[in-house]
């Protein structure tokens, strides 16, 4: 081999060398959490080690069997995909405006919309508790539906906005010259287009509303029964109860993190592209 | 222009008796919006002469119970309904269009209400806690009936609509009105949800209200904020030995002076004492004391962790971005995998990082570093004062820089190869090529990822919320802790509104530095 080749050669080692400590940073935390899972409780308190010695399912089925948590899986399923519905309902036709139609104070509205997804969720949670406690709905899973749209809403409508402004304009020029109506325009054309943007904002969405923590907290204080699953993990206290039951925790944590995982792995690409164009491209 | 129709067939319902109906609707709302304001007890109370000094005050019980800006809307809608029903019985053909267009909303709207309202009670939302629904059947009635009216609404004006002696309308027009009827449910929901509870921040940050009472509150003005924003600094001297030196603590800490006692009478406590070595001399110190000492130091954490978090997710974003950036095997995979921190939810990491920075045995960070020699002890992470901010730091950084990565990424691939084949020719080195070609080119993608991860940070709660309790409150967290915990909601409700406008000048600032004109 000459000189320049085993350059070349510990050029691309140290590269991967690069990458597998990347790969290592990001999934680290988790595989040690799925290795927790699996251990006993009494393993735990020996040495830190990755390979659990007799690795069980013990965990899980507690966890899987407890009412509490499957009542919480079951609350944030509704609570998740009922706005991640409601944000792409309201949203699409939002962004259809935003993004194909002209008319005056899109400009405002723009702006408006990009604004309100940074809007600090903090902030209004006195008014928020309010407002939910007026319309009989605090410490259900209504009052979660009712405050989500706060940061759904605008997300699902900021991202899909970009994704209307890439479709072509001839298509909508066209149907117009065949004498389509805007809402024909809108379900017969724009719509089937806009599956991809619409299945990846949804996901998003899902994700952003699946992860809520602090509405989730204060609206579920006094009714454990609604708690979402964010909150379950935060407060889980196992069935032992003098002891933090840390790998029936890591068990849990697991249990509601694999669907998402699973989720993002087969929609990367969309991820990423519905990621950055919500918060890059305008 | 023929009369519309008034024989038996289908499309009977002229124009005229539609448009009394909506105009006879939107007096309808208005006069209920008054009825229930006049009715309600906590108002009528304010006109009680009999309560004496106890009668609470009817424009804050208006404003707490009702706000402004649910009637307004109520009044501006109400009346727009009025003119809209006067120009329907005219055959005004925008009026009708319009009308058409909306009234599908309002259908649609009626229809959620009676659905909500008739699974009330039911075990889906099963009404747990001080829920205060009352007269469910005769809701579920109304919004019925309300959804009836505006189905039958919606049909008869479709057909009047499709009526071909109306005037065709010029195209923008038609852009138009379908451009804000299309807003029109997200801008009501985004009231709802955004405006109206800000709105209700904002007046209970005026007021002494308790968390969760049903009693009207008393008006205080600006104390809350007074409070809140009443900061002294004053200047401390060193305390002296016999030899006249300053007196150093076991912590190898110099000890100050006590505050003076006037300043701890009006109300003031220490929150930070500080020396800057360059500036000051050796023995003074800057001594920040305020009313609330609590929030002086939230804040402090807060933009301490957002500085040393935004900025480390940068250079490690800008690492991973650039390793991820070149073609090699395995690449897509590798992008999904940077997904993966970004997907779990943060409470879970938190706890993930709570298990792995035990000081127990089963702590994996502290027998890894005791492994390699690089402490000799464990260290508790996350009860050791000193360790508590760089632990969430370093936690947040792990969560967030693949995610910056990706924003970056997205950057890389905007800047043409071009660039660093002509930079090859001229035989530049990688590090020149950095620093002249990706990093000037980078710099738009940077500088929007900075400002957006800059408010995140700026409004973190889950993980101080989870690892840190109250021992390190940041912002959000030290808000969360004064109206659920202390109860003090007319407090808690005014560092909410500081939140906010801390925050909105920051989207201001982000929104300028994206622009949105890109048409």
């Amino acid at each position: 081999m000459t000189g320049k080749q085993i350059k070349h050669v510990l050029q691309r080692t140290g590269f991967y060398v690069l990458v597998l400590i990347v790969a290592a940073y990001a999934l680290i935390p988790f595989v040690w959490a799925i290795s927790t899972s699996l251990k006993s409780e009494s393993e735990l308190f020996g040495s830190a080690r990755l390979i659990p010695q007799n690795p069980s399912f013990d965990n899980y089925v507690n966890v899987l069997t407890s009412a509490s948590f499957m009542g919480s899986l079951g609350n944030s399923v509704i609570v998740a995909g009922g706005s991640a519905i409601l944000a792409l309902t309201a949203g699409s036709f939002a962004a259809y405006a935003l993004g194909r139609l002209r008319f005056r104070g899109k400009q405002t509205m723009l702006y408006a919309v990009l604004a309100m997804t940074m809007f600090p969720q903090i902030s209004v949670l006195s008014g928020m508790y309010e407002n939910v406690r007026n319309l009989g709905i605090f410490g259900t899973q209504a009052a979660m539906l009712y405050a989500y749209p706060l940061f759904t809403l605008p997300f699902a409508a900021w991202v899909l906005t970009s994704f209307f402004r890439g479709l072509p304009r001839e298509i909508e020029e066209a149907a117009v010259v065949d004498g389509a109506t805007t809402a024909q325009i809108f379900a017969r054309i724009l719509l089937p287009l806009t599956v991809p943007a619409l299945v990846t904002t949804g996901l998003l969405t899902f994700i952003v509303s699946w992860n809520e923590y602090v509405f989730a907290l204060a609206f579920t204080l006094t009714n454990p029964s609604a708690q979402t699953v964010p909150v379950a993990v935060a407060q889980f206290a196992g069935i032992v109860e003098q002891q933090e039951p840390i790998a029936e925790i890591m068990a849990a944590a697991i249990v509601v993190t694999v669907p998402l995982v699973v989720l993002v792995l087969i929609f990367q690409r969309r991820i990423a592209a519905g990621l950055t164009a919500g918060s890059v491209k305008g | 222009m023929t009369e519309p129709a008034t024989t038996a067939t289908p499309p009977s319902l002229s124009a005229k008796l539609l448009g009394g109906l909506l105009a006879v609707a939107g007096l309808l709302a208005i006069a209920l919006l008054f009825a229930s304001i006049v009715a309600h007890p906590d108002v009528r109370a304010g006109f009680d002469a009999s309560l004496g000094d106890a009668r609470p005050s009817w424009v804050l019980a208006i404003l707490d119970r009702f706000g402004l800006l649910v009637p307004a809307l109520v009044l501006g809608l109400g009346g727009v309904t009025v003119r809209l029903g006067t120009q329907v019985a005219r055959r005004h053909a925008g009026a009708i269009r319009l009308t058409r267009d909306v009234s599908l909303w309002a259908a649609l709207f009626a229809g959620v209400i009676t659905i909500s309202r008739a699974l009330q009670g039911t075990p889906w939302v099963n009404a747990g806690g001080d829920s205060v629904a009352t007269g469910l059947a005769g809701g579920v009635l109304a919004a019925g009936a309300l959804t009836v009216f505006t189905v039958i609404l919606r049909v008869a004006l479709a057909r009047l609509a499709s009526d071909p002696t109306l005037p065709t309308e010029p195209l923008p027009a038609r852009e138009m009105r379908s451009a804000w009827n299309l807003l029109l449910p997200a801008l009501l929901i985004l009231v709802m949800v955004a405006a109206r509870p800000l709105e209700a921040t904002v007046v209970t940050s005026l007021t002494d209200k308790r968390f969760a009472s049903d009693q009207v509150p008393n008006f205080v003005g600006f104390a809350n904020y007074r409070d809140l924003l009443t900061v002294k600094l004053d200047t401390l001297e060193c305390r002296r030995d016999d030899a006249g030196a300053c007196e150093v603590g076991r912590d190898g800490q110099t000890r100050w002076e006590t505050l003076p006692v006037d300043t701890l009478r009006e109300g003031y406590r220490s929150a930070y004492v500080i020396n800057l070595p360059l500036v000051m001399p050796n023995d003074r110190a800057v001594s920040v004391t305020a009313l609330d000492a609590k929030w002086v130091r939230s804040i402090w954490v807060t933009i301490v962790f957002t500085v040393l978090s935004v900025s480390g997710e940068l250079l490690l974003g800008l690492f991973i971005a650039m390793t991820v950036h070149s073609s090699f095997r395995g690449r897509g995979a590798m992008r999904a995998v940077m997904l993966i921190p970004w997907a779990i939810p943060t409470v879970v990491s938190a706890r993930l990082w709570e298990l792995m920075l035990k000081d127990t045995s089963a702590g994996v960070l502290n027998s890894a570093l005791l492994n390699l020699n690089l402490i000799d002890r464990p260290l508790a992470w996350l009860t050791t004062a000193s360790l508590q901010l760089p632990s969430v730091i370093m936690i947040d950084v792990w969560k967030t820089a693949p995610f910056m990565a990706l924003l970056i990424l997205a950057g890389l691939q905007t800047i043409p190869k071009e660039l660093y084949e002509s930079a090859k020719v001229d035989g530049a080195t990688p590090v020149r090529e950095f620093f002249a070609i990706t990093l000037p080119l980078l710099r738009p993608a940077i500088g929007v990822a900075l400002i957006f991860r800059t408010l995140d940070a700026l409004r973190v709660f889950d993980l101080f919320q989870v690892l840190l309790g109250r021992a390190q409150q940041s912002m959000s967290t030290y808000n969360f802790d004064v109206l659920i915990n202390d109860q003090q909601a007319g407090y808690a409700s005014a560092i909410g509104v500081l939140i906010f406008l801390l925050i909105f000048a920051f989207a201001l600032m982000y929104v300028r530095v994206l622009g949105v004109n890109r048409e």
